[in-house]
């Protein structure tokens, strides 16, 4: 083929041949470094904040979360392998696939009043985040498939439509934060593919409207769509005070063990708000703050430096893209990942509402860990295709 | 789509992205730089708690152990409103069993803008356990101790009261609230969120207050305080006061004020009527006061007892005229007969004879014009006017307790030192502490054996023929000395003539005394005299006291009283 005569000419000192030579030559190694420092940094953080939480085992998260990475490894080495066009053909099945998972927890057992793990023996599968890789495909085939008819009104609502099934069911689970993942994706997706303003537009408007109408509107006249908690929490943040030991508490214990930290932390030991457990889910949704608390503001800027990194190879990758479809794929998945860090972070420093999203590559669990890493294989993929693309 | 569309909106979201990045750095950064210093005393606070480890208050006793003052088991209710469901049940239980108006209870529980507050401060323990035992969540209860005085009224105004946060507010229980309260421990512990202790970083035990043993008699209080209860009815008077004193030792056996109060309930007691009149409060004392002016006579050996006057029933002292009590003609007394037939003209004519300055002078030494020293809070001095003060005419009324204001306990001191072969004892209301006797105090001598023996015989003789009939103790030998003072007129100004104090002082028996015993009745109505208002309750009070310390009868009771 074209692309490998281009190859061995442009490079013919060397030798690494055939598809994987391809790909390792191009390969974004920034962002794997960027990834892999991420990787160890969030490990190294997960060791420090879950010290004392199991007596007698301190390693005991590290332990299980080292396993999620090799097993996420895999997957990254997996998805950077396969061409991203071939999701795109299977888009169908794909979809499928995730609205039977996303059921799948409505017949499995409640955890705390919740419907989120499907039990597979030894691994608690959360559907709900192999759902966000699969939307980002789903959303990306449809309107790449829709190309030159991406002005229409039909388009946008059908993207609408295919995201707004799994939301909702994740919605129900209920898992709020991913829900609204899922509509950053959808957002994502037509905001790259080129959508125009006017739906955007109009779609923001009625976004708004219906969370007006959620929080204000349909309680006042008695219909309760949210739970009274999930407006407590999700309203919170705007007045910490208002009820420091009921909604607010997390956001209180969250705000005061990142500002106790200091700039330069109190270390693993004089960390109390974690050490004695003030700081609730402090190895998942709220590490940010445990590792704010325990290395300070220099500790917490490191870590979003790497972020940094992480978006800036990702979008590089959007530009990169060798075709609409993966374009959209890289585009939503830097807006999902974008979005999971700020409004997790934004939560543990009181700009966002409490919602429970994981951390990337910090929080611990298996889940997040695998989707996230095999998002950035997908990332590699759409690297490599690009590269190859250009070199033709 | 073209790419350019693409990177349009991809430059977009790098802008979007940015500007998420600033905000959680600046945010973090204000957390973390400008914050981080009260958010750190934040967290230190909300996990170390310094907790006051109560100590126990002392007990308050009598001299014979009997429990004044104690600390009782009571139990605080407190409750989170917050954690209250539905605050008009939870209000009508524990109005129920605490015994208060549920509707006074709604309110508190209700205001949802508090996280503690009290429902009950010292509640009864039974019934707060009853009420802890519903486990109505939001409510909390901790162990306190409250003071209580099981013998309620008696000796209170002595005892006094401590207030809710067993600190001592009145009486001995503010004067003694060193002793009694101890000191209280502290432990600074730390908290996990749930509340469990993990461990205690800093502790100081608590030393428990001291229990103090008074020189109160609770058995001779009572009867004290019956027989003034009793004597202010029957004279329709203001109050009446007794002060009954070892005058071997100064120690305090009775001293008692009616109307009195339940020091239980004092937050409701007016409180005026919460004093201790004996300690706090002066009179004109008139005629028992004469015992300093012929001590001072006899001492200085100006005259003896047999030293003979003749005196008309009116004196001339510079621009006044000064009568006996009775009118009679111009008569001869003796030293002794001015006193027991209380003779105005006789001991002016005596105080005249001394002078001014050293009249003056036994006054002080007497121990009048400052106070006794004893243990009790707002003691007053009384007042007496410096001789240098003095009009021509207040040698004409100092030397009959006129122009000169005394407390009870004062002019009981006075007839201790009498009955103590003339060694006054300071007078003291605390007989050991923990177990421990103070150091024993010297007295002072005021007057010697002799002149202490020749009052006490004059004293006798008002007793058993003079003003102070009414006192003797058929049986036993009886000293004393009736007053009776009008009251100053704060409206008219000079003295009132309808408002009086009448007074008896006395001790028995007379050659071996046992006891003093002061009287004043303040404003009796149907008499203004001591020797009908107060010498029978110093008859009541003392005829109980010989019979109750087991005193021999020294006068064989078929016997006419000896003059």
């Amino acid at each position: 083929m074209a692309v490998r005569v281009a190859d061995t000419r442009r490079r013919p000192e060397v030798s690494i041949g055939g598809e994987a030579g391809r790909i390792l030559r191009n390969l974004d190694y920034v962002l794997l470094g960027a990834v892999a420092a991420l990787v160890a940094y969030g490990l190294w953080v997960l060791a420090s904040v879950s010290r004392n939480d199991v007596p007698g085992d301190p390693d005991f998260f590290l332990v299980r979360q080292s396993v999620n990475v090799a097993i996420g490894v895999a997957v990254l080495a997996l998805t950077t392998a396969l061409n991203p066009e071939l999701y795109r053909r299977l888009r169908v099945p794909l979809y499928a696939a995730a609205l039977i998972l996303l059921a799948i927890v409505f017949v499995a057992d409640q955890v705390r009043g919740t419907r989120r793990w499907i039990d597979i023996g030894f691994f608690q599968f959360q559907p709900s985040e192999i759902g966000k890789a699969l939307l980002i495909l789903v959303l990306a085939g449809f309107l790449a498939d829709r190309a030159r008819r991406l002005d229409e009104w039909g388009t946008t609502m059908g993207a609408v439509g295919l995201a707004a099934v799994p939301a909702v069911l994740v919605f129900l689970e209920p898992d709020l934060g991913t829900a609204l993942v899922y509509v950053a994706i959808l957002g994502a997706a037509l905001f790259v593919a080129g959508t125009r303003w006017l739906h955007l537009a109009t779609l923001a408007t009625v976004g708004v409207l219906t969370v007006v109408s959620l929080f204000w509107l349909f309680p006042a006249v008695g219909i309760q769509v949210l739970e009274e908690y999930q407006i407590e929490r999700l309203t919170g943040f705007l007045d910490p005070d208002h009820d420091p030991d009921g909604a607010t508490y997390n956001v209180t214990q969250s705000i005061t063990a990142v500002g106790s930290g200091g700039l330069d932390g109190r270390g693993v030991e004089g960390a109390t708000q974690t050490n004695m457990n003030y700081l609730p889910e402090h190895s998942t949704d709220f590490i940010f703050s445990s590792l704010a608390e325990q290395r300070g503001f220099f500790g917490a800027a490191l870590l979003l430096l790497l972020y940094g990194l992480v978006v800036w190879r990702a979008i590089r990758t959007i530009a990169l893209a060798p075709s609409l479809f993966t374009a959209i794929v890289a585009g939503a998945i830097v807006v999902a990942f974008v979005f999971q860090v700020f409004v997790n972070v934004g939560m543990t420093i009181g700009v966002a509402p409490i919602t429970g999203i994981p951390l990337p590559f910090v929080s611990y669990g298996g889940s997040s860990m695998l989707v996230t890493l095999g998002l950035i294989g997908l990332l590699q993929a759409i690297h490599v295709r690009g590269r190859l693309a250009l070199e033709r | 789509m073209s790419a350019r569309v693409v990177n349009r909106r991809v430059r977009l979201l790098v802008a979007a992205f940015a500007l998420c990045f600033a905000v959680v750095l600046v945010r973090a950064g204000w957390l973390q730089a400008v914050r981080a210093g009260d958010l750190d005393r934040l967290a230190a606070s909300q996990h170390r708690e310094t907790i006051t480890i109560p100590a126990r208050r002392g007990s308050i006793l009598d001299r014979t152990g009997v429990e004044l003052a104690i600390g009782e088991r009571a139990i605080t209710v407190y409750a989170n409103p917050r954690q209250i469901e539905d605050p008009r049940a939870v209000a009508f239980e524990a109005g129920k069993a605490l015994d208060i108006a549920p509707a006074k209870l709604v309110a508190i529980l209700a205001d949802r803008s508090k996280g503690f507050v009290y429902l009950a401060r010292k509640a009864d323990a039974g019934a707060a356990e009853e009420l802890q035992e519903q486990g109505i969540v939001g409510l909390g209860f901790y162990p306190e101790e409250r003071r209580t005085y099981p013998l309620r009224n008696v000796a209170a105004e002595v005892v006094g009261y401590a207030g809710t946060e067993n600190r001592g507010l009145a009486g001995l229980e503010l004067a003694l609230d060193k002793t009694l309260a101890g000191t209280d421990g502290e432990k600074t512990i730390v908290r996990d969120p749930l509340g469990n202790e993990l461990n205690v970083v800093d502790e100081s035990e608590a030393v428990d207050g001291r229990d103090v043993r008074l020189t109160i008699d609770n058995t001779l209080q009572r009867h004290v305080e019956r027989v003034l209860a009793e004597t202010r009815e029957r004279w329709n008077a203001k109050a009446t006061t007794a002060v009954v004193l070892d005058p071997r030792t100064g120690g305090i056996l009775a001293m008692g004020v009616e109307p009195g109060f339940d020091a239980n309930r004092f937050p409701n007691v007016p409180r005026d009527r919460q004093r201790n009149r004996a300690v706090t409060d002066t009179f004109e004392p008139g005629s028992t006061f004469k015992v300093v002016t012929v001590s001072a006579a006899l001492e200085t050996g100006m005259v003896t007892p047999r030293t003979r006057y003749t005196l008309p029933d009116t004196i001339e002292v510079a621009d006044r005229v000064i009568s006996d009590a009775v009118p009679r003609g111009t008569e001869e007394f003796t030293v002794s007969e001015i006193i027991s037939r209380s003779s105005n003209v006789g001991t002016i004519t005596l105080a005249l004879g001394l002078g001014r300055t050293k009249l003056a002078e036994w006054i002080e030494k007497f121990g009048f014009g400052r106070p006794t020293g004893i243990e009790y809070p707002g003691e007053t001095e009384g007042i007496v006017v410096p001789p240098e003060l003095w009009s021509g005419s207040t040698i004409g009324n100092v030397p009959i307790g006129h122009g000169i204001a005394v407390t009870p306990l004062q002019m009981a001191q006075v007839y201790g030192a009498i009955a103590n072969d003339g060694v006054a004892m300071p007078p003291r209301l605390v007989e050991s502490v923990a177990g421990e006797e103070p150091k024993p105090v010297e007295g002072s001598r005021i007057v010697s054996e002799e002149t202490a023996a020749a009052v006490t015989r004059m004293l006798r003789g008002v007793v058993s023929a003079g003003s102070g009939v009414e006192a003797a103790v058929p049986g036993y030998r009886v000293a004393g000395k009736t007053g009776t003072a009008a009251k100053p007129d704060p409206i008219e100004g000079g003295y009132s003539d309808t408002r009086y104090v009448a007074s008896f002082a006395g001790f028995a028996p007379a050659d071996n005394p046992r006891f003093v015993v002061l009287v004043t009745v303040d404003e009796p109505s149907g008499t203004i005299w001591g020797g009908t208002a107060a010498a029978p309750a110093f008859r009541e009070i003392a005829t109980f006291a010989l019979q109750y310390l087991r005193v021999p009868p020294d006068v064989p009771a078929e016997l006419p009283v000896a003059p």
